[in-house]
């Protein structure tokens, strides 16, 4: 780097821009930036990675979803059980008062004979 | 190939050289550079629509440049990369020419000395021919700012070559 006086700014600046001037980009840098692009602009297969996640993630939610449905479905279930044994306990009381009371009508009926 | 993939084609290949020069001559090392200049160039493709012009391509494309390869010399650094390391303690000159010179001329050897912000301030000057005012609006950076960069790195700079031109001439 020859520099003189008085031209040293000038020619110190100069050199820099000769030596500063863009160099080539390495071979093929282009045709591997496309195929980054081409890569992108690809669908992804389901196998993917994050196709992947995404199926495991809703299989568990639907089977956690599903859980819960089927426990409310339960409790429905052995409530109504529970409202026809209550019933059945009702109509069986009564049918017992009515017979009772018929045998004690006809018990009384006699002894009056 | 589409009309798109084209057109982002021509561009690809009309500014390579400046893209994959600036990342160069900012991490000094050719295979985080062509990393950074892939990214950059991913990174057009998804903001193509945006941009209006060659000379608005050739500005985002300079400073996108400039902070990406900032960010991954910082990154190099944290992560207690020896050769970063040696830019950061000012180590001597021989030892940078040493480790890169098969690949870099003594210019850019001697910009790998100076600290990031410098280097980006006077590429943008030096390579692609920017005035302070335009270095200032591209990296968003205060024009005093650009003018002290500038300043000092020449300083910095002839100092140095100074400094390896007596050396060379002893030795």
């Amino acid at each position: 780097m020859v520099e003189e006086l008085g031209n040293r700014e000038d020619s110190f600046e100069r050199e820099l821009r000769e030596q500063l001037r863009a160099r080539s980009a390495p071979a093929g840098f282009a045709e591997r930036v496309m195929a980054r692009v081409s890569e992108r602009r690809r669908p992804r297969p389901l196998w993917q990675p994050a196709w992947r996640w995404a199926a495991i993630a809703a299989v568990i939610v639907v089977t956690v979803l599903g859980g819960v449905e089927h426990d409310r479905q339960q409790r429905i279930a052995g409530e109504r059980a529970r409202q026809q044994v209550i019933l059945a306990l009702h109509i069986t009381g009564t049918t017992l008062r009515q017979v009772q009371e018929k045998v004690h009508m006809q018990a009384n009926s006699e002894n009056n004979q | 190939m589409d009309a798109a993939a084209q057109t982002f084609r021509d561009l690809l290949e009309r500014h390579q050289a400046r893209v994959f020069s600036i990342a160069f001559r900012i991490l000094g090392d050719g295979g985080a550079a062509e990393e950074v200049a892939q990214d950059v160039f991913l990174e057009l493709y998804r903001n193509l629509n945006r941009l209006e012009s060659d000379e608005h391509v050739a500005a985002w494309l300079r400073r996108v440049t400039c902070h990406r390869a900032t960010d991954a010399l910082r990154r190099r650094a944290a992560r207690g990369d020896a050769a970063a390391e040696e830019y950061q303690d000012g180590m001597g000159l021989r030892t940078v020419v040493r480790d890169f010179m098969p690949l870099m001329n003594r210019v850019e050897q001697l910009l790998l000395t100076l600290p990031p912000a410098q280097r980006s301030v006077m590429l943008l000057r030096y390579q692609e021919d920017l005035e302070p005012e335009d270095i200032a609006i591209e990296l968003e950076m205060p024009l005093a700012t650009v003018r002290s960069h500038l300043q000092r790195a020449l300083k910095l700079l002839r100092e140095k070559a100074n400094r390896t031109l007596k050396e060379y001439s002893r030795g």
